[in-house]
């Protein structure tokens, strides 16, 4: 059974096609949406989760549609892309407010949000003010309030950017063990590598069409082929840039503002490395890593071109 | 694929009971507005009134005839009711309709926070009616305490007993003023992407233009039936004289009554079905 089903699913901005025929059935488990910034994959997370409604075609979420019927939401949680809050609220407050939608009473509201934001690491700062958050801490309380209500089905756009390595790494393995409980994930980026490190089941997705679908290790192969940019964001680059010049996986390294900018052949070894630096600290504090997606533009070419 | 599988979908969940969920958004929504620039703006307007009041207090109790119209003295009740019409029914309570009527469903869409509130087991239509009963009480809880300051700065103590009906009676109208003006803001602003500009023209130009034509124009503004409500007679001045024949031909009260009510409820539903029917595409 598919948790998320589209038939010939488009959604027209006027002129513009945000999204073109689209049928996909997405599977249990845990599914990337991957795609290039502009390629219709926040277009189809909003359909998918009743945000927009389809021009022309049909979506089911868990067997029901979602457009117009509040009820299904009762089953799946939701994390916008958007960096939008209550800003006043502490996150403690705005998780509680929302699980409280659900039809949670005080107590069991509190205890829930309380929950959640254990679950991604921010109860410490449950009391502090959405305004005072770091960028990687507002990320993390979006997160919280999509799986307090501890739905079936979680909807995430975009969940791991402005995450820190650690943290990035925290939040791979919470989205993995919520699919190994038995729940559902479908998760957006324009990133292979995060994808990939929480599943190998993707959709591939470009000019608003799905180009490709399946099996991770596919386009893996064909990514490869192409070196893989990497911007990390930290507090001395001069320090970061002279740790990753004695690593064999980097290609080239440039300064940016504030940045590094790294060319790598092995991604894999390469995030593993910056995780381990970052928890180390060796090379001073990083703030957030950030991959252009100019490498999956490329294969994206490769892989509609006739 | 992954091997990971989950148990069949169990039958579908309602969502929450309408009025559960208008509830639970109300509750939310209230702490929001108390709290937010707004709140301090509206006791900005209101302050206006109150302190207006207390140097006329002052006034008095220094020996000074505070507000003489053609060289008469004006009375404590009579400056009150100028007040209530001029100050409250004509500026603050459409302001404030339109400042928090506007922003109820359009706020949530330029601060791209909506999606929190339509991804929840509620009906669309019961997160607009529990903000609108969060603006009422919000609204309420600001301005009818500074009616009663400004009745008691005012109006002398022992006119208390023989006025009080009216008080009473003026309470009530503010109140209806800032549901209706609240409503017919609110489907402002679940209609149009920018709704405070409308708002501004609606209450600035339309209000004055139609009730100042001849014909049934004026039937079409809140301002009309307000006014008709108002249990005050006005001091007779050239200003205000003019001012109250704007209005000459009022309808009586039970008709304006009714028609503010339909009014009400007619924006109310057309809010809620907006509201249920129309997409919203926040910005990136």
């Amino acid at each position: 059974m598919s948790v998320i089903t589209t038939t010939r699913l488009s959604k027209w901005y006027g002129q513009v096609s945000g999204l073109n025929d689209v049928t996909v059935a997405v599977p249990p488990g845990i599914t990337g949406l991957l795609g290039p910034n502009g390629a219709g994959k926040s277009t189809f997370m909003k359909l998918v989760t009743g945000q927009l409604k389809p021009s022309t075609g049909a979506v089911q979420v868990l067997g029901e549609a979602i457009w117009g019927n509040p009820g299904v939401y009762r089953r799946i949680g939701v994390c916008p892309e958007q960096d939008a809050f209550y800003e006043r609220m502490t996150g403690l407050e705005w998780v509680t407010a929302l699980v409280a939608l659900h039809g949670f009473s005080g107590g069991a509201a509190d205890e829930a949000a309380r929950r959640a934001l254990d679950a991604v690491g921010l109860l410490d700062a449950a009391g502090t003010r959405i305004a005072a958050y770091s960028k990687g801490m507002r990320q993390r309380v979006k997160l919280a309030q999509a799986i307090a209500h501890d739905p079936e089905l979680l909807i995430l756009d975009e969940p791991l950017s402005g995450l820190d390595p650690l943290m990035r790494r925290r939040t791979v393995r919470l989205i993995r063990d919520w699919a190994r409980a038995g729940r559902s994930v479908l998760v957006s980026s324009h990133v292979l590598h995060e994808v990939e490190s929480m599943t190998s089941n993707i959709l591939l997705i470009n000019h608003g069409r799905i180009v490709a679908e399946g099996d991770v290790h596919h386009i893996r192969d064909l990514i490869d082929e192409h070196p893989h940019t990497v911007s990390v964001w930290c507090a001395e680059p001069r320090r970061v840039a002279r740790a990753l010049l004695a690593e064999d996986t980097v290609l080239s390294l440039r300064f940016g503002a504030g940045s590094v900018v790294v060319e790598t052949s092995a991604p894999d070894a390469f995030y593993a490395r910056l995780t381990d630096m970052a928890a180390s600290s060796e090379a001073g504090r990083i703030d957030e890593v950030t991959s252009p997606d100019d490498t999956l533009q490329a294969v994206f070419a490769y892989l509609v071109k006739p | 694929m992954t091997d990971a599988t989950i148990e069949p979908a169990p039958a579908p969940r309602p969502s929450l009971p309408v009025w559960s969920g208008v509830g639970r958004v109300f509750e939310l929504a209230l702490g929001q507005m108390l709290w937010s620039r707004r709140t301090l703006f509206m006791l900005l307007v209101v302050l206006g009134p109150v302190l207006l009041a207390l140097v006329a207090r002052a006034a008095q109790a220094g020996g000074i005839v505070p507000l003489r119209i053609n060289g008469s003295r004006v009375a404590g009740l009579d400056a009150f009711g100028l007040l209530i019409w001029v100050v409250f029914l004509r500026f603050a309570v459409p302001v404030l309709g339109i400042f928090y009527g506007t922003g109820l469903i359009a706020d949530e869409v330029e601060d791209r926070t909506l999606t929190y509130l339509f991804t929840r087991p509620i009906r669309r239509g019961a997160v607009l009616v529990g903000k609108y009963l969060a603006y009422l009480v919000c609204t309420g809880a600001v301005v009818l305490p500074s009616v009663v300051l400004v009745y008691f700065l005012l109006v002398p103590l022992g006119e208390v007993a023989g006025s009080v009906v009216w008080f009473a009676a003026d309470l009530a109208l503010l109140a209806l003023g800032l549901a209706v003006y609240g409503a017919v803001f609110a489907l402002a602003g679940a209609l149009f992407r920018r709704p405070l500009l409308a708002g501004l023209v609606w209450v600035f130009g339309w209000e004055p233009l139609a009730t100042a034509l001849p014909g049934y124009a004026r039937q079409l503004t809140v301002a009309y039936h307000l006014q008709s409500l108002v249990p005050h007679a006005m001091p007779d001045s050239g200003v205000m004289t003019l001012l109250t024949s704007v209005f000459a031909d009022t309808p009586s009260a039970p008709v304006s009554a009714a028609w503010l009510v339909v009014l009400l409820g007619l924006a109310l539903v057309l809010a809620v079905r907006a509201v249920e029917t129309r997409e919203y595409v926040l910005d990136q």
